[in-house]
């Protein structure tokens, strides 16, 4: 992640196609490889793994996730 | 030397533009949509809206309910099934929609 981030929205650019970690405020978190967002912040990824207690729970080939819901969005390491 | 052009979010078209397109994707496929308070439904995507308002055919929804034995403190959970024909979900308990997986 070498590029320059200005503001939210370039850091948001720069990880699409990437793969990033999505929490929730329900503590569950996403691993997956960020396919698209909205204004609204809902998430659509690909090859989603959900970890509930850092334990794997389920598999999505997509996902979308309602932006209400978001808590943060990490850029993930390299899978 | 042409300027370089001013970014604007996503430039490249991928697969999905917006992530509302998956689930137009997904219409008259059968969906899981994850809820608030720990339920859980699959059924057949008749309709949708911006704000994930839904109408479900032939819909299933589980209901995680957590037992705590009044003794042991033990903590049993059981799934509950319900089934309902058709089914207006109310966009605001959504939390996520998958589609089925593409072989």
């Amino acid at each position: 992640m070498s590029q320059i981030v200005k503001s939210p929205t370039d850091f948001l650019s720069n990880v699409i196609g990437q793969p990033v970690i999505v929490k929730l405020n329900s503590g569950v978190e996403y691993h997956g490889t960020l396919a698209c967002l909205d204004g609204y912040m809902n998430i659509a990824l690909e090859n989603t793994e959900e970890y509930v207690n850092g334990s794997l729970k389920n598999r999505f080939g997509d996902c979308f996730i309602r932006g209400n819901n978001v808590q943060y969005i990490s850029a993930a390491k390299q899978r | 030397m042409a300027d370089p052009a001013p970014t604007t979010g996503a430039s490249d078209t991928r697969d999905t533009a917006e992530p509302l397109d998956l689930v137009r994707l997904s219409l008259d496929e059968r969906v899981y949509v994850k809820m608030r308070g720990d339920r859980e439904l699959k059924g057949r995507l008749h309709a949708y809206d911006q704000h994930m308002n839904m109408v479900l055919g032939e819909a299933e929804e589980f209901v995680t309910v957590v037992d705590v034995n009044e003794d042991t403190y033990e903590e049993v959970v059981r799934i509950v099934k319900k089934e309902h024909e058709m089914l207006f979900v109310r966009g605001d308990g959504v939390i996520l929609i998958s589609p089925p997986t593409r072989a």
